[in-house]
């Protein structure tokens, strides 16, 4: 998914809930049809696709939280937001 | 304690979707019938919300009013369907036998007010899939993002007035030639979900995923059914949530042990390596047109019975029906 850009401000797609399953404690993500079980990494994405935050600047904060190089953060950030906005469970602003 | 025939009062639905979510249910769809008939409705969504429940309305439409609407919207609604009958509202009233297409598009303007994620559910029949263009285009003009066609499913009401709805091979073919290339074609547009008439199919559907693995419904009376159909299968007795917890029911009563895993299985199915990926089948189906739901699924061309599928589909193509309808009567709530 090429179209994606850095300053592009991902967020929830309407109707999808973020919530931590009450027996597992585990972080999912809900819509009509669908159940996402996220891991930590995947949670701290999801965290902050809140249509105010930048793609750039999550990556930045997660370089931090994570000690990680931006390089391979971004291209598997981006895979992940691709695959999300592939299920509808994410949408972009531009 | 209870006199026959009393629908859960709504502290027995609270306590039933309480149980629910402690077995682990995450989404919760309000069925019916007609959901919105429920006078209870609001409540209900509000209490599932509370217990961290996803909540689906799956409804007609008709009678959701902007007071509902607004009602739904406060109590934490998360997504609504919609079933549509047509593009037309002559064949679309004709289908519902009511005045229902001019509610339906009401409805949708509500839901898209009160900002539900909404999605339209049209079921396919002989009288309107040749009109699936004009459908897809009516429904993107109402703005909805999402689609689903099924085609009919031969229970019940369906079974009944099976020669009036099962299309011809060629109406399905072109269907299934339309879907393919309008799904790629409007993808940036609705998400259209298709999914193919299964007398047409050689496999069966891989109904609800197994049974007895991930769907559980309670109807009206408490009692909790493996599948919505699962009435239809003769024999099989359904336990009720006034006599026993809910867990206890999906674990341990006989009806959702029946046809739990492959034990219950009879050959074809017992030896098939596909019997992981589609159950076997639909067990309702299995009963009603082969007389014992453990037999395999008859639209299976493996399957010794599938000739009864293959005689339906030979009448069906060779006549055209012309006494009316059956109508269809209305229950209530269900809850899935």
């Amino acid at each position: 998914m090429s179209d994606i850009l850095l300053q592009n401000r991902p967020e929830l797609a309407p109707g999808v809930r973020l919530q931590n399953d009450r027996l597992t404690g585990e972080a999912m993500l809900l819509s009509p049809e669908q159940v996402v079980i996220l891991n930590a990494t995947a949670h701290s994405i999801v965290l902050k696709c809140d249509g105010s935050t930048s793609i750039q600047q999550l990556l930045d904060s997660l370089a931090t939280e994570y000690e990680a190089g931006l390089d391979v953060l971004q291209s598997e950030v981006l895979a992940y937001l691709s695959e999300l906005h592939e299920k509808k469970l994410v949408i972009f602003s531009p | 304690m209870y006199p026959s025939g009393t629908d859960l009062s709504i502290t027995e639905w609270c306590r039933v979707i309480d149980e629910a979510a402690d077995l682990g249910v995450v989404h919760v769809g309000f069925s019916g019938g007609e959901p919105l008939l429920h006078p209870n409705l609001p409540d209900l969504i509000r209490h599932a919300r509370q217990t961290k429940l996803y909540t689906n309305l799956i409804t007609s439409g008709i009678g959701l009013t902007e007071q509902l609407a607004t009602q739904l919207q406060a109590a934490g609604l998360d997504s609504l369907q919609i079933s549509f009958q047509s593009d037309q509202a002559d064949l679309a009233n004709e289908i519902a036998g009511t005045q229902a297409h001019e509610k339906k598009i009401t409805a949708v303007r509500l839901a898209q007010v009160a900002n539900f994620a909404l999605s339209a559910n049209v079921v396919l029949h002989r009288k309107n899939i040749e009109r699936l263009p004009q459908i897809v285009d009516f429904i993107l003009s109402l703005g909805i993002k999402r689609l689903e066609l099924a085609n009919t499913q031969y229970y019940g009401w369906a079974l009944l007035n099976r020669p009036h709805l099962l299309p011809t091979r060629e109406q399905v073919t072109a269907a299934d030639n339309f879907v393919t290339r309008e799904k790629v074609r409007l993808q940036k547009h609705i998400e259209i979900f298709y999914v193919l008439p299964d007398y047409f199919m050689n496999r069966p559907k891989a109904c609800m995923s197994g049974w007895g693995q991930r769907y559980l419904t309670v109807n009206p009376k408490g009692e909790v059914l493996p599948c919505p159909n699962a009435s239809s299968i003769p024999n099989l007795r359904f336990d009720n949530v006034r006599s026993q917890p809910l867990s206890w029911i999906w674990n341990h009563s006989e009806s959702f042990n029946q046809f739990r895993g492959e034990e219950w299985m009879t050959e074809p199915c017992r030896s098939c390596p596909e019997r992981t990926h589609d159950f076997g089948g639909c067990r309702c189906q299995a009963a009603l047109l082969t007389g014992d739901a453990a037999n395999t699924d008859p639209v299976c061309d493996l399957s010794p019975r599938r000739t009864i599928v293959d005689s339906i589909l030979a009448t069906t193509n060779e006549t055209s029906p012309s006494a009316s309808l059956i109508a269809r009567h209305n229950p209530s709530l269900s809850m899935q």
